[in-house]
């Protein structure tokens, strides 16, 4: 988007909030030095043909989101301008709500996330938050009409996502019924969860939350799905290939299940700890036969044409985006510490399966209005694990947030 | 044998009622904190004030204090707006504005934060805490009751208070906050309006770590009972309008 319409959405969100009742907003400055992995297809195929893989770029920009509420109208928008000059508004709710006694309706474009973990939520089935993130921001919210009932201790929601979409989007974004039912027993909350969409049918799950002492959570979730979405490679393919050789595909009688804890003490000191089996992602023979599709195609290297060659390579890459999780087997460990308005934190995502790591640390400082981020993520694991291979090998960020 | 029940049901009866007595001290001493009122919507300013007193951090926040150990803050400050934490006996919830998923959270967790929402929240002790007196003291020229005081709930911020009150009024002038391990976590005193009617400010002294100080003014305070949905965590997370 252009500086002057830029200008124009800019000024109508800010006219829109001043008549809000209700409202609130950030401005954030972040930068992002994201450095590229030397090993891995991508780095291979840019060993071929110098610059013909996209690689993480690095990032210098500025965000505004801007939040309100004018009677039964609510919003949630976001503003973006990168230093490069690339510009975008998005709108991330827009909904209107109302209620009748206990009922509660709403419709329009709205964010509804669901489950109890922090690392990997399986019966998040309308949101599909994103999870692990450096920065916290908004996301964007489903087109969906809900109704929903509460009473003191018990919630009952029945979600119509994506009502105008037709039965062969993937990804979430197919047409579903989406329901939940709540009730808290004392220090126990219990979820119950079940979903319909149009192409993948039915999935139920159930998701259990547990103060155990005064310092001590427990959570799990766990979910069972006839079929899911997946991105499948196709194994048939040796040698180059003319087309990625990859396919949408679907996996059935898929089941997720997470457990984790929460624990905090007196000094301040949190560890969070959780482990989960991914169903839909890909299985670790699924992962050995792209780890020796790789070698195959590196093989090739010096007898094969380098263009074909290093395409062939970059759609190696596909593999990465083709399910919730990398791995099937998941670990995840944080500790943080709270200290006078500042909270240091570091954390490990370890894949058993082929040792692969995400470890990331990060510094925050909260002052009244301002709040000041920075960390630094780092992938990595032995050289044929899947993290390892990623584009990306790591990245620094810094942000400063101001909020209004 | 005659002598030794009489004996022992005279301990009884004075044991039961110095515990009455303790009971109606607190009750009164509530009345300072919280008017007459069980359900109430209280509006807090929160300042923290380094060692040199200069002022760090402002909060405001909307506190509804329902009967049966049950109260929701709303966060109303800029950096905070849109967090919520929900207190329901000794079930705790954190919610987030960009989040539509309430995180229960420990006990321990609620005391994280610039300021500990259960310092906001709480302004009744004769609920939450049992004890006995120990004895007359000097609170500066004036006379006052001195209290020992035990938590009869797990949950609540501090296990042990030591608490000093008027001894004529019985209006809280002072207190020391214990936290589980028996730490001395604060120290409180507390400023009264000019009618010596109700407490107008608490000030908090951290002992633990920093030494920094904490103020909680109440700003205003008004009868309010609300839907029984407000107090469910999963209502709360649709981010309703609670005015």
């Amino acid at each position: 988007m252009m500086l002057k319409p830029m200008l124009v959405v800019v000024a109508g969100l800010l006219a829109a909030v001043a008549q809000a009742q209700d409202w609130s907003g950030q401005l954030r400055a972040r930068v992002e030095d994201k450095t590229a992995n030397s090993q891995g297809p991508v780095a291979a195929a840019n060993a071929l043909l110098p610059g013909f893989a996209a690689t993480p770029a690095d990032a210098s920009a500025l965000d505004v989101e801007l939040r309100g509420q004018w009677r039964w109208l609510n919003a949630a928008a976001a503003l973006h301008h990168e230093q490069a000059g690339r510009s975008s508004a998005v709108v991330n709710e827009l909904y209107t709500s109302g209620g009748l006694g206990n009922w509660q309706f709403s419709a329009g474009r709205k964010l509804v996330s669901w489950d109890v973990g922090y690392a990997f939520r399986p019966n998040d089935v309308v949101a599909q938050e994103e999870r692990r993130t450096l920065l916290s921001s908004q996301i964007q919210g489903r087109p969906l009409l809900s109704a929903e009932y509460f009473d003191a201790d018990t919630a009952w929601s029945l979600v119509w996502v994506n009502p105008t979409h037709r039965g062969h989007e993937r990804n979430g974004d197919e047409q579903a019924l989406a329901g939940r039912v709540y009730r808290r027993i004392g220090g126990l909350d219990a979820h119950g969860f079940a979903r319909w969409g149009e192409h993948t049918g039915a999935s139920v799950g159930t998701a259990l939350a547990w103060v155990a002492t005064e310092s001590l959570e427990l959570h799990g979730s766990v979910r069972y799905a006839r079929r899911a979405d997946a991105l499948l490679a196709d194994t048939s393919v040796t040698g180059l290939a003319r087309s990625a050789p990859w396919m949408d595909g679907m996996r059935s009688n898929i089941t997720q299940a997470l457990i984790g804890l929460s624990w905090t003490g007196e000094s301040r000191i949190s560890v969070m700890a959780e482990a989960w089996f991914d169903g839909n992602a890909a299985s670790a023979q699924e992962w050995r036969n792209w780890n020796a599709r790789g070698a195959q195609l590196s093989g090739l290297a010096g007898r094969a044409p380098a263009q074909a060659l290093a395409g062939n390579l970059a759609w190696q890459t596909r593999g990465f985006g083709g399910g919730s999780s990398l791995q099937r087997r998941n670990l995840f460990l944080r500790l943080s510490w709270d200290h006078e308005g500042w909270t240091p934190a570091l954390d490990c995502l370890y894949h058993p399966a082929d040792g692969g790591q995400v470890w990331t640390a990060s510094l925050g400082w909260q002052g009244d209005r301002l709040r000041l981020d920075a960390g630094v993520r780092r992938y990595g694991g032995p050289a044929h694990s899947v993290l390892a291979q990623l584009p990306q090998r790591g990245q620094a960020y810094a942000a400063a947030t101001w909020a209004f | 044998m005659k002598t030794t029940i009489a004996s022992l049901t005279l301990a009884l009866l004075g044991a039961a009622a110095h515990a009455q007595d303790v009971s109606a001290l607190l009750k009164a001493a509530d009345r300072f904190r919280n008017g007459s009122d069980v359900n109430m919507q209280v509006e807090s300013l929160v300042t923290l004030h380094g060692i040199d007193g200069s002022q760090e951090k402002e909060r405001r926040y909307t506190v509804f204090v329902q009967a049966k150990h049950q109260s929701l803050v709303l966060m109303q400050s800029p950096a905070e707006k849109g967090q919520k934490v929900l207190m329901l006996g000794d079930d705790f919830w954190l919610l987030m504005p960009g989040s539509q998923r309430p995180m229960r959270i420990t006990p321990m967790q609620k005391l994280l934060g610039d300021a500990s929402t259960g310092d906001i929240a709480t302004l009744s002790w004769s609920e939450d805490y049992t004890g006995s007196v120990v004895g007359e003291e000097k609170c500066g020229d004036a006379p006052c009751l001195h209290l020992t005081l035990q938590a009869s709930r797990k949950s609540v911020s501090y296990q042990r208070i030591e608490l000093w009150l008027g001894k004529t009024r019985h209006e809280p002038i002072k207190a020391d906050l214990y936290v589980q391990s028996d730490k001395l976590a604060k120290q409180a005193r507390f400023v009264m309006d000019k009618g010596q009617t109700l407490v107008t400010e608490m000030v908090l002294q951290d002992q633990l770590s920093n030494r920094k100080e904490t103020r909680i003014r109440y700003v205003s305070r008004q009868p309010r009972t609300v839907p029984d949905n407000w107090l469910n965590p999963m209502f709360l997370a649709r981010n309703p309008s609670l005015d």
